[in-house]
Protein backbone atom coordinates (compact mmCIF):
# COMPACT_ATOMS: atom_id res chain seq x y z
CA UNK A 1 0.00 0.00 0.00
CA UNK A 2 1.31 3.70 -0.97
CA UNK A 3 1.65 5.94 2.12
CA UNK A 4 -0.57 9.44 2.05
CA UNK A 5 2.34 11.23 1.07
CA UNK A 6 3.49 8.62 -1.98
CA UNK A 7 -0.28 8.35 -3.47
CA UNK A 8 -0.32 12.08 -3.67
CA UNK A 9 3.02 12.74 -5.67
CA UNK A 10 1.93 9.26 -7.93
CA UNK A 11 -1.51 10.97 -8.73
CA UNK A 12 0.14 14.25 -9.29
CA UNK A 13 2.75 12.63 -11.49
CA UNK A 14 -0.23 10.75 -13.14
CA UNK A 15 -1.90 14.06 -13.86
CA UNK A 16 1.18 15.77 -15.23
CA UNK A 17 1.46 12.56 -17.30
CA UNK A 18 -1.55 12.62 -19.20
CA UNK A 19 -1.45 16.64 -20.19
CA UNK A 20 2.06 15.40 -22.15
CA UNK A 21 4.92 16.33 -20.01
CA UNK A 22 7.04 13.02 -20.50
CA UNK A 23 9.46 14.20 -18.18
CA UNK A 24 6.92 13.42 -15.44
CA UNK A 25 6.50 10.03 -16.67
CA UNK A 26 9.73 9.24 -16.11
CA UNK A 27 9.26 10.16 -12.88
CA UNK A 28 6.13 8.36 -12.37
CA UNK A 29 8.27 5.19 -13.57
CA UNK A 30 10.67 5.54 -10.95
CA UNK A 31 8.24 6.26 -8.57
CA UNK A 32 5.24 3.01 -9.45
CA UNK A 33 8.73 0.81 -10.13
CA UNK A 34 9.25 -0.34 -6.63
CA UNK A 35 5.53 -0.58 -5.77
CA UNK A 36 5.33 -2.75 -9.00
CA UNK A 37 7.95 -4.86 -8.64
CA UNK A 38 7.67 -5.66 -5.07
CA UNK A 39 4.05 -7.10 -6.12
CA UNK A 40 5.20 -9.03 -9.26
CA UNK A 41 8.42 -9.98 -6.81
CA UNK A 42 6.01 -12.32 -4.51
CA UNK A 43 3.47 -13.52 -6.86
CA UNK A 44 6.76 -14.50 -9.60
CA UNK A 45 8.44 -16.25 -6.53
CA UNK A 46 12.80 -15.34 -5.34
CA UNK A 47 14.37 -17.25 -7.94
CA UNK A 48 12.59 -15.65 -11.00
CA UNK A 49 14.44 -12.44 -11.32
CA UNK A 50 13.98 -12.64 -14.94
CA UNK A 51 10.54 -13.59 -15.15
CA UNK A 52 10.14 -10.55 -12.55
CA UNK A 53 11.50 -8.03 -15.10
CA UNK A 54 9.25 -9.57 -17.78
CA UNK A 55 6.09 -9.09 -14.81
CA UNK A 56 7.12 -5.72 -13.59
CA UNK A 57 7.93 -4.29 -17.50
CA UNK A 58 4.49 -5.42 -19.16
CA UNK A 59 2.50 -4.07 -16.02
CA UNK A 60 4.27 -0.77 -16.64
CA UNK A 61 4.17 -0.97 -20.46
CA UNK A 62 -0.16 -1.71 -19.85
CA UNK A 63 -0.24 1.29 -17.21
CA UNK A 64 1.68 3.44 -19.75
CA UNK A 65 -0.67 2.92 -22.73
CA UNK A 66 -3.79 2.83 -20.47
CA UNK A 67 -2.80 6.41 -18.17
CA UNK A 68 -4.80 8.56 -20.66
CA UNK A 69 -7.83 5.95 -20.56
CA UNK A 70 -7.78 6.16 -16.89
CA UNK A 71 -10.87 8.31 -15.86
CA UNK A 72 -10.17 9.37 -12.36
CA UNK A 73 -6.12 9.36 -11.56
CA UNK A 74 -6.71 9.15 -7.87
CA UNK A 75 -7.18 4.97 -8.69
CA UNK A 76 -4.37 4.99 -9.58
CA UNK A 77 -2.57 2.97 -7.26
CA UNK A 78 -5.94 0.03 -7.67
CA UNK A 79 -5.41 0.10 -11.62
CA UNK A 80 -2.17 -0.35 -11.15
CA UNK A 81 -2.29 -3.61 -8.88
CA UNK A 82 -5.00 -5.06 -10.47
CA UNK A 83 -2.32 -5.10 -13.18
CA UNK A 84 0.65 -6.04 -11.58
CA UNK A 85 -1.19 -9.44 -9.88
CA UNK A 86 -2.49 -9.85 -13.56
CA UNK A 87 0.62 -9.75 -15.14
CA UNK A 88 2.48 -11.67 -12.38
CA UNK A 89 0.60 -14.58 -12.68
CA UNK A 90 0.39 -14.71 -16.45
CA UNK A 91 4.61 -14.82 -16.41
CA UNK A 92 4.72 -16.89 -13.64
CA UNK A 93 2.75 -19.38 -15.71
CA UNK A 94 4.19 -18.83 -18.85
CA UNK A 95 7.43 -19.78 -17.17
CA UNK A 96 6.19 -23.18 -15.93
CA UNK A 97 7.18 -22.06 -12.36
CA UNK A 98 3.65 -23.12 -11.22
CA UNK A 99 4.13 -26.73 -10.09
CA UNK A 100 4.83 -26.78 -6.39
CA UNK A 101 7.74 -28.30 -5.52
CA UNK A 102 7.91 -31.69 -3.44
CA UNK A 103 7.78 -31.97 0.21
CA UNK A 104 11.10 -33.61 0.49
CA UNK A 105 12.86 -30.79 -1.45
CA UNK A 106 11.78 -27.89 1.20
CA UNK A 107 14.54 -26.79 3.74
CA UNK A 108 14.26 -27.75 7.12
CA UNK A 109 12.72 -25.08 9.29
CA UNK A 110 15.47 -23.06 11.27
CA UNK A 111 17.97 -23.97 8.82
CA UNK A 112 17.87 -20.27 8.17
CA UNK A 113 16.00 -16.91 9.42
CA UNK A 114 12.71 -16.65 9.59
CA UNK A 115 11.68 -14.13 7.52
CA UNK A 116 14.18 -16.42 4.45
CA UNK A 117 12.03 -19.41 5.50
CA UNK A 118 8.82 -18.12 4.70
CA UNK A 119 9.87 -16.52 1.67
CA UNK A 120 11.35 -19.69 0.44
CA UNK A 121 7.72 -21.40 1.46
CA UNK A 122 5.97 -18.82 -0.40
CA UNK A 123 7.90 -19.24 -3.41
CA UNK A 124 7.38 -22.91 -3.37
CA UNK A 125 3.46 -22.30 -4.22
CA UNK A 126 2.17 -22.46 -6.96
CA UNK A 127 1.72 -18.65 -8.23
CA UNK A 128 -2.37 -19.20 -8.21
CA UNK A 129 -2.03 -19.38 -4.29
CA UNK A 130 0.43 -17.23 -3.84
CA UNK A 131 -1.40 -14.32 -4.94
CA UNK A 132 -4.21 -15.05 -3.23
CA UNK A 133 -2.17 -15.72 0.20
CA UNK A 134 -0.68 -12.23 -0.16
CA UNK A 135 -3.55 -10.38 -0.88
CA UNK A 136 -5.48 -12.01 1.34
CA UNK A 137 -3.21 -12.25 4.40
CA UNK A 138 -0.82 -10.00 3.52
CA UNK A 139 -2.15 -7.00 1.83
CA UNK A 140 -5.53 -7.37 4.10
CA UNK A 141 -7.77 -7.32 1.15
CA UNK A 142 -11.08 -8.98 1.65
CA UNK A 143 -12.51 -11.76 -0.44
CA UNK A 144 -14.69 -9.30 -2.98
CA UNK A 145 -11.17 -7.11 -3.24
CA UNK A 146 -8.77 -10.29 -4.02
CA UNK A 147 -11.94 -11.58 -6.43
CA UNK A 148 -11.99 -8.21 -8.44
CA UNK A 149 -7.79 -8.37 -8.95
CA UNK A 150 -7.40 -11.72 -9.46
CA UNK A 151 -10.46 -11.86 -12.10
CA UNK A 152 -12.19 -14.54 -10.08
CA UNK A 153 -15.35 -15.07 -8.28
CA UNK A 154 -15.31 -15.12 -4.49
CA UNK A 155 -15.90 -18.48 -3.82
CA UNK A 156 -13.33 -19.58 -5.77
CA UNK A 157 -11.29 -17.01 -4.11
CA UNK A 158 -12.84 -18.81 -0.39
CA UNK A 159 -11.92 -22.42 -2.05
CA UNK A 160 -8.28 -21.17 -2.88
CA UNK A 161 -7.78 -19.38 0.20
CA UNK A 162 -8.12 -22.52 2.37
CA UNK A 163 -5.70 -24.50 -0.12
CA UNK A 164 -3.29 -22.23 -0.23
CA UNK A 165 -3.26 -21.75 3.43
CA UNK A 166 -3.42 -25.86 3.74
CA UNK A 167 -0.36 -26.00 1.48
CA UNK A 168 1.70 -23.64 3.35
CA UNK A 169 1.13 -24.97 6.41
CA UNK A 170 2.07 -28.64 5.05
CA UNK A 171 5.28 -26.90 3.51
CA UNK A 172 6.09 -25.19 6.76
CA UNK A 173 5.47 -27.94 9.36
CA UNK A 174 7.52 -30.62 7.09
CA UNK B 1 19.51 0.81 -8.67
CA UNK B 2 22.54 -0.22 -10.42
CA UNK B 3 22.43 -1.16 -14.29
CA UNK B 4 23.62 -4.33 -14.60
CA UNK B 5 21.83 -5.80 -11.21
CA UNK B 6 19.76 -8.67 -12.19
CA UNK B 7 17.43 -8.26 -9.29
CA UNK B 8 16.64 -4.84 -9.99
CA UNK B 9 12.70 -4.55 -10.51
CA UNK B 10 13.41 -3.46 -14.31
CA UNK B 11 16.88 -2.11 -16.00
CA UNK B 12 16.96 1.28 -18.03
CA UNK B 13 16.77 -0.83 -21.69
CA UNK B 14 13.61 -2.01 -20.16
CA UNK B 15 12.10 0.87 -19.11
CA UNK B 16 12.90 3.09 -22.30
CA UNK B 17 10.83 0.66 -23.75
CA UNK B 18 8.22 1.41 -21.08
CA UNK B 19 8.40 5.42 -21.94
CA UNK B 20 8.33 4.86 -25.46
CA UNK B 21 4.64 2.56 -25.31
CA UNK B 22 3.07 5.26 -23.48
CA UNK B 23 4.23 7.46 -25.88
CA UNK B 24 2.18 7.41 -29.40
CA UNK B 25 4.65 7.45 -32.34
CA UNK B 26 8.08 6.73 -30.68
CA UNK B 27 10.41 4.57 -31.80
CA UNK B 28 12.98 2.01 -29.88
CA UNK B 29 16.32 1.39 -31.39
CA UNK B 30 18.03 -0.79 -29.73
CA UNK B 31 21.48 -2.38 -30.16
CA UNK B 32 24.71 -4.03 -28.84
CA UNK B 33 28.06 -1.57 -28.55
CA UNK B 34 31.04 -3.95 -28.09
CA UNK B 35 32.34 -2.59 -25.09
CA UNK B 36 32.30 -2.13 -21.08
CA UNK B 37 28.98 -0.32 -19.47
CA UNK B 38 31.41 1.95 -18.17
CA UNK B 39 32.80 3.58 -21.09
CA UNK B 40 29.73 3.52 -23.27
CA UNK B 41 27.74 5.59 -21.11
CA UNK B 42 31.11 7.59 -20.33
CA UNK B 43 30.30 8.75 -24.29
CA UNK B 44 26.70 9.03 -24.03
CA UNK B 45 26.24 11.15 -20.48
CA UNK B 46 29.07 13.66 -21.87
CA UNK B 47 26.31 16.12 -22.95
CA UNK B 48 28.67 18.67 -23.43
CA UNK B 49 30.95 17.17 -25.12
CA UNK B 50 29.95 13.35 -27.26
CA UNK B 51 26.28 13.75 -27.24
CA UNK B 52 26.92 16.62 -29.76
CA UNK B 53 28.85 14.29 -31.78
CA UNK B 54 26.70 10.98 -31.97
CA UNK B 55 23.04 12.76 -31.50
CA UNK B 56 22.66 13.68 -35.40
CA UNK B 57 20.11 17.04 -34.76
CA UNK B 58 22.41 18.14 -31.90
CA UNK B 59 25.43 20.34 -32.58
CA UNK B 60 26.13 21.59 -29.01
CA UNK B 61 24.35 21.54 -25.38
CA UNK B 62 25.81 23.47 -22.30
CA UNK B 63 24.57 22.30 -19.05
CA UNK B 64 22.90 25.25 -17.29
CA UNK B 65 22.38 23.66 -14.03
CA UNK B 66 22.67 20.32 -12.05
CA UNK B 67 20.88 19.16 -8.81
CA UNK B 68 21.14 15.54 -7.98
CA UNK B 69 19.99 13.33 -11.10
CA UNK B 70 17.93 16.66 -11.88
CA UNK B 71 19.78 18.67 -15.14
CA UNK B 72 18.51 21.53 -17.59
CA UNK B 73 20.61 22.83 -20.39
CA UNK B 74 20.55 24.69 -23.29
CA UNK B 75 20.70 22.93 -27.03
CA UNK B 76 21.54 24.12 -30.10
CA UNK B 77 20.80 22.21 -33.14
CA UNK B 78 22.40 22.02 -36.37
CA UNK B 79 19.75 23.90 -38.12
CA UNK B 80 20.50 26.99 -35.61
CA UNK B 81 17.28 26.70 -33.34
CA UNK B 82 17.51 26.87 -29.51
CA UNK B 83 15.73 25.02 -26.85
CA UNK B 84 15.86 24.53 -23.16
CA UNK B 85 16.08 20.87 -21.85
CA UNK B 86 14.80 19.90 -18.33
CA UNK B 87 15.70 16.00 -17.43
CA UNK B 88 17.41 13.30 -15.65
CA UNK B 89 20.71 12.02 -16.01
CA UNK B 90 22.01 8.63 -13.69
CA UNK B 91 24.43 5.79 -14.59
CA UNK B 92 22.23 4.14 -17.53
CA UNK B 93 19.27 6.29 -17.95
CA UNK B 94 18.55 10.10 -19.69
CA UNK B 95 15.84 11.86 -20.22
CA UNK B 96 15.85 14.98 -21.58
CA UNK B 97 12.77 17.19 -22.88
CA UNK B 98 12.21 20.87 -24.28
CA UNK B 99 9.03 22.06 -25.81
CA UNK B 100 9.40 20.73 -28.78
CA UNK B 101 11.93 17.67 -28.74
CA UNK B 102 12.35 14.30 -26.44
CA UNK B 103 15.31 12.45 -26.25
CA UNK B 104 15.33 9.77 -24.48
CA UNK B 105 18.71 7.23 -23.67
CA UNK B 106 19.19 3.70 -22.07
CA UNK B 107 22.19 1.37 -21.09
CA UNK B 108 22.92 -1.70 -19.09
CA UNK B 109 25.44 -4.10 -19.30
CA UNK B 110 24.76 -6.96 -21.63
CA UNK B 111 27.01 -10.12 -20.41
CA UNK B 112 30.99 -9.91 -20.95
CA UNK B 113 32.25 -6.65 -21.88
CA UNK B 114 29.41 -5.45 -23.90
CA UNK B 115 26.67 -2.92 -23.21
CA UNK B 116 23.15 -2.78 -24.90
CA UNK B 117 21.96 0.43 -26.03
CA UNK B 118 18.07 1.82 -26.72
CA UNK B 119 17.20 5.26 -27.85
CA UNK B 120 14.53 7.16 -28.91
CA UNK B 121 13.37 10.53 -29.41
CA UNK B 122 11.58 13.24 -31.92
CA UNK B 123 9.31 15.94 -32.25
CA UNK B 124 6.73 16.53 -29.70
CA UNK B 125 3.26 16.79 -30.76
CA UNK B 126 1.80 19.80 -27.91
CA UNK B 127 -0.03 19.08 -25.45
CA UNK B 128 0.13 14.98 -26.03
CA UNK B 129 2.76 12.44 -24.78
CA UNK B 130 3.42 11.60 -28.75
CA UNK B 131 5.64 12.59 -31.35
CA UNK B 132 5.32 13.89 -34.77
CA UNK B 133 6.15 10.63 -37.15
CA UNK B 134 9.50 12.53 -38.76
CA UNK B 135 12.85 11.03 -38.30
CA UNK B 136 11.71 8.90 -35.62
CA UNK B 137 13.36 5.73 -36.90
CA UNK B 138 16.04 7.02 -38.99
CA UNK B 139 17.64 9.57 -36.31
CA UNK B 140 17.87 6.81 -33.21
CA UNK B 141 19.24 4.49 -35.94
CA UNK B 142 21.91 7.16 -37.19
CA UNK B 143 22.76 8.41 -33.80
CA UNK B 144 23.58 4.45 -32.79
CA UNK B 145 25.58 4.19 -35.60
CA UNK B 146 27.48 7.45 -34.48
CA UNK B 147 27.44 5.93 -30.82
CA UNK B 148 29.80 2.87 -31.83
CA UNK B 149 32.24 4.91 -33.99
CA UNK B 150 32.36 7.19 -30.87
CA UNK B 151 33.05 4.79 -28.33
CA UNK B 152 35.31 3.13 -30.41
CA UNK B 153 37.76 6.06 -30.48
CA UNK B 154 37.20 6.95 -27.25
CA UNK B 155 39.48 3.37 -26.50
Amino acid sequence: MADPDDHSRGVALARAARRGDTLAMSDLLDHLTPYVGRICGRICGPAAAAGRQDAVQETLTAVFRGLRSLRDPEALYGWVRVLAVREAVRTARRDGRDTPAELAALPSPGDAQLAADIRDVLGRLSPEHRAVLLLRDVEGLDERAAAGLLGIPEGTVKSRLHRARTVFRRMWTA
Amino acid sequence: MTTDDPTAPLDPVRRLHVMAAGIHGAHVTEGVVDAPFDRVWAVMADLEGEFGRFQPDMHSLRVTRRDGERVAALARSRYGMRARFDGVLRPGWCWLQSRFLIVGMAAVADGAGATRVALTGGVRVPGRAALVPLGTRREPRLALARLRQRVGASR
